[in-house]
C-alpha cells in the first residue's frame, strides 16, 4: 500500500537542485555502459559460406592431389630383422647366450634408390612415450653440470645407483635403454662386398646438439677425468666418454646417436635417424643390385615382443613417405565440395520455396 | 512481498517512496515500475543468451582439450603421459582461451535492443529452456569429443610417418606435443569466433590477443633464453621452431581445423536455412535494414534503430 505524502512543488532552486541530485545519479550514457559499442555482426550467409566451401575443397583436393602424387615418388625399403621366424638371418642372435652376435641380411634393388638415401632403424611396441620412462632423466647432468654428477636426481630410481651405490652419469631410463644395435651395409659387386660410406653427421637437432646438451668440461685436460667417481649406465657397454673415441665432437652427451635416442618418440611404433648416405659413389643414390647388411645385434627386444627393423628412405619437400597426408586431403576437399553442392540445393529449394509462399 | 520473492527465480524491487526494504531483498532494483520491461526483455535475455553460449563453449573447450589425454592412453601404455607441455595445460584456460569467451558472455548480442523490445516473443526461448537444457549439453560435449578424436588421430596419422625435409622423423614427442597443441588452440580460436555474434573492438583484440599470446608464449618458452635459466622447467627447448617450420606441420593443422569447423559451419547454416529461429530472422532482417539506410549517412554505429 502506498503512503501518501504530500510533496509540494518546490522553489526553483529545489527544483534545480533535484535536478543536479537525478543526474548525478543517473548511470554513464557512454557506448560501453549502454552495450552500443560498435561491432561488426556477422550472418552466415549463403554468399559466404557456400562459394567458401567450393573454395576450400577445391583448395583441398590440389593440395591432397600434390602430397599424394609427391608421395608416390619416395622410395622406401624395409626390413624387419628381429628373428623371428627360424629361417630368418638374425634368429640365431635372439638367443640371450649370444651377447655380441653378427647377422646378415640380403636384400636386392631393382632400380636406382635415388639419393640422398635415409638409413633409419624403427621399433615397435616399444613404449618411449611411458610417462614414468619419459621424466626419468637429470636435465642438469645432461647439461654438463657436474655436480648432478655425484648426485643424480630421484626422478632417475632405478637407473640412478649401481648395486655398488656409485652414482651413474647418464641417470635415467631413457639414457640406459639406449639402442646399441649398429649396422654396416656392403653392396656386393661381382662377389666383393664394397662398403657403403655412412654419414653420421647432423642426424640430431641442431638445438640439441649445440644448446641443450652439454659435456663436462675436461678436467686436467681429460675428458673421461671429468667422469670421475661415477660410473656408466649398467647396460651399456662403453662408457658415455668413450661412446666415439674418434671424434671429440662425438663423444659424451654430444654424440649423435645418444642424441636421436634421448628425443624420445611419441608413439609406440618409431623411426629413428640412423645414418645418411650422401658421399662417395653413392651419393646420387643406391645403384641396382644386391646389398648387405651386417647386423651387430645387440638390443633384445622379444622379451616385450618388439620388433626392429631398418628402414631406407629418400625425401621431399613434404619429407618421408605419407600417403596419410595426401588421402585426408583428398577426402576432406571432396567432403566439402560435396557439402557446398548440397548446401547449394538445400539453400535453392527454401529459397524458391519462400518466394513461392510469398 | 519477502515471500513472493523468495519462491520467484528473480527477485526485483522497486526504490520508492515507501523505503527501500524491498530492494535489499531483491536482487534488482530499479526506480520506476516501466524498467521491468527492459529488465526482461533486452537484459535478462541478453543474459540467458549469453549464459548458455559461454557454459556450451565452456564445455566444448575443455572436452576438446581434455579428451585428447583419453585417446593418447591407448598409445602411451595408460601411464597418464600428458600430450601437451605442461606449461601449456597450466595456461590454456587461463591465458590461451579464457579473454574471448569471457568477452563473448559480457558483450554478445543476437539482435539489438530495440528489435527485443518490439518482439517480446523472442523472450519465450529463455522461459521453454531452448538455449541450454540436457540435449544441447549432450551436443556440446559431443563436439568437444569429436574435435579432440580429430586433434589426437590427425597428428597421429600424419607424424608417425612423417620426416622433416631433411630426413630428421617428426615423429617425436615434443613435435607432436607442438602440433596438437597449436591445432587446439586454432580451433577452439575459429569455434569462439563463430560463436560471438557480435564483434565489439574488445571481441576482436582478445581473440586475435589470445591467438598472438599463444605464439608468443611458445616461442619464448622453447627459446635458449629460458632454458639457460631453468633447464629442467624449459626442456622443449627448439620445439617451437623445429615443429613450426615444417610445412607437413602446418598442412596437419590446416586438415584438422577444416575437420573440425566444416561440419560446425554446414550444420549452423543448414539449420539457419532450414529451421531459423525467431532471433535469426529478425537479426538478419535488421542487418538487411542497416545496409539499405547506410548510403543515407548512418555510417559507424553497428547497432542503430530500424
Amino acid at each position: 500500500m502506498r503512503k501518501s505524502s504530500c510533496r509540494r512543488g518546490g522553489t526553483p532552486e529545489d527544483i534545480r537542485m533535484k535536478n543536479e541530485e537525478e543526474a548525478s545519479e543517473r548511470p554513464d550514457n557512454t557506448a560501453f555502459t549502454q552495450q552500443q559499442l560498435p561491432a561488426w555482426q556477422p550472418v552466415l550467409s549463403a554468399g559466404i559460406i557456400i562459394p567458401g566451401f567450393l573454395i576450400i575443397g577445391l583448395a583441398f583436393l590440389g593440395i591432397g592431389i600434390a602430397l599424394f602424387l609427391t608421395s608416390q615418388t619416395i622410395q622406401v625399403l624395409e626390413m624387419d630383422y628381429t628373428g623371428v621366424e627360424k629361417d630368418s638371418p638374425c634368429f640365431r642372435c635372439t638367443s640371450p647366450s649370444n651377447q655380441t652376435c653378427t647377422c646378415e641380411v640380403t636384400f636386392s634393388l631393382s632400380t636406382l634408390f635415388t639419393g640422398p638415401v635415409f638409413f633409419y632403424y624403427g621399433l615397435s611396441n616399444y613404449f618411449q612415450n611411458f610417462r614414468k620412462y619419459g621424466v626419468s632423466k637429470d636435465d642438469y647432468q645432461l647439461t654438463g653440470d657436474t655436480q648432478y654428477f655425484k648426485s643424480p636426481r630421484d626422478v632417475c630410481f632405478p637407473y640412478a645407483h649401481d648395486s655398488k651405490n656409485n652414482p651413474i652419469v647418464p641417470c635415467g631410463a631413457i639414457a640406459s635403454s639406449m639402442f646399441n644395435d649398429t649396422f654396416e651395409l656392403y653392396q656386393i659387386i661381382n662377389g666383393t662386398k664394397k662398403k657403403v660410406p655412412l654419414d653420421g653427421k647432423g642426424i640430431s637437432w641442431w638445438t640439441d646438439y649445440n644448446i641443450k646438451y652439454r659435456n663436462p668440461l675436461p678436467v686436467n685436460g681429460s675428458f673421461a677425468s671429468a667422469f670421475d667417481g661415477t660410473v656408466k649406465p649398467i647396460n651399456w657397454p662403453k662408457a658415455a666418454y668413450e661412446l666415439d673415441l674418434t671424434d671429440p665432437n662425438n663423444n659424451g652427451f654430444l654424440n649423435q646417436d645418444f642424441l636421436v635416442w634421448m628425443r624420445r618418440a611419441a608413439l609406440p611404433q618409431f623411426r629413428k635417424l640412423y645414418r645418411r648416405i650422401t658421399e662417395g659413389d653413392y651419393a646420387t643414390g643406391l645403384p641396382a643390385g644386391n646389398y648387405s647388411l651386417t647386423v651387430y645385434y645387440n638390443y633384445p627386444v622379444l622379451s616385450f615382443d618388439g620388433r626392429k627393423k631398418v628402414v631406407f628412405s629418400n625425401v621431399s619437400w613434404m619429407g618421408g613417405k605419407n600417403d596419410f597426408l595426401g588421402i585426408a586431403y583428398l577426402v576432406v576437399g571432396s567432403l566439402c565440395v560435396v557439402m557446398s553442392v548440397v548446401m547449394l540445393i538445400v539453400y535453392a529449394k527454401f529459397k524458391f520455396s519462400d518466394d513461392d509462399d510469398a | 512481498c519477502f515471500s513472493s520473492s523468495a519462491a520467484a527465480h528473480i527477485g526485483v524491487g522497486i526504490s520508492g517512496q515507501e523505503g527501500i526494504q524491498a530492494v535489499l531483498a531483491s536482487d534488482y532494483s530499479f526506480s520506476q515500475f516501466r524498467f521491468l520491461q527492459r529488465l526482461l526483455l533486452v537484459h535478462g535475455r541478453w543474459s540467458y543468451l549469453r549464459m548458455c553460449r559461454f557454459l556450451c563453449y565452456f564445455f566444448y573447450k575443455n572436452f576438446a582439450f581434455t579428451m585428447v589425454h583419453f585417446w593418447f592412453g591407448f598409445f602411451c601404455g595408460f601411464s597418464a603421459q600428458t600430450v601437451y607441455d605442461q606449461y601449456f595445460i597450466t595456461l590454456y584456460n587461463i591465458v590461451y582461451t579464457s579473454l574471448p569467451v569471457l568477452a563473448m558472455g559480457l558483450f554478445d548480442q543476437d539482435v539489438p535492443e530495440q528489435r527485443s523490445l518490439e518482439y517480446p516473443k523472442l523472450y519465450e526461448p529463455g522461459q521453454l529452456n531452448l538455449l541450454f537444457n540436457k540435449r544441447e549439453f549432450f551436443i556440446c560435449i559431443a563436439q568437444g569429443i569429436y574435435t579432440s578424436v580429430v586433434l589426437f588421430f590427425i597428428p597421429y596419422g600424419v607424424l608417425s610417418h612423417a620426416t622433416q625435409s631433411n630426413g630428421v622423423p617428426l615423429a617425436d614427442y615434443q613435435t607432436f606435443a607442438v602440433t596438437t597443441a597449436t591445432a587446439l588452440v586454432i580451433v577452439v580460436s575459429v569455434q569462439i569466433a563463430l560463436d560471438t555474434g557480435y564483434w565489439t573492438a574488445i571481441n576482436h583484440f582478445f581473440i586475435w590477443g589470445s591467438l598472438g599470446t599463444y605464439f608468443t608464449i611458445l616461442f619464448a618458452m622453447h627459446s635458449s633464453i629460458l632454458f639457460n635459466i631453468f633447464p629442467k622447467q624449459f626442456h622443449f627447448l627448439g620445439s617451437a621452431h623445429n615443429t613450426l617450420g615444417q610445412p607437413v606441420v602446418w598442412l596437419t593443422i590446416a586438415l584438422a581445423t577444416v575437420i573440425c569447423i566444416a561440419p560446425v559451419l554446414a550444420f549452423r547454416f543448414l539449420k539457419l536455412d532450414l529451421k531459423p529461429q525467431l532471433s535469426d530472422t529478425v537479426r538478419y532482417t535488421q542487418l538487411v535494414l542497416q545496409k539499405k539506410q547506410k548510403p543515407c549517412g548512418r555510417v559507424g554505429r553497428g547497432v542503430g534503430g530500424g
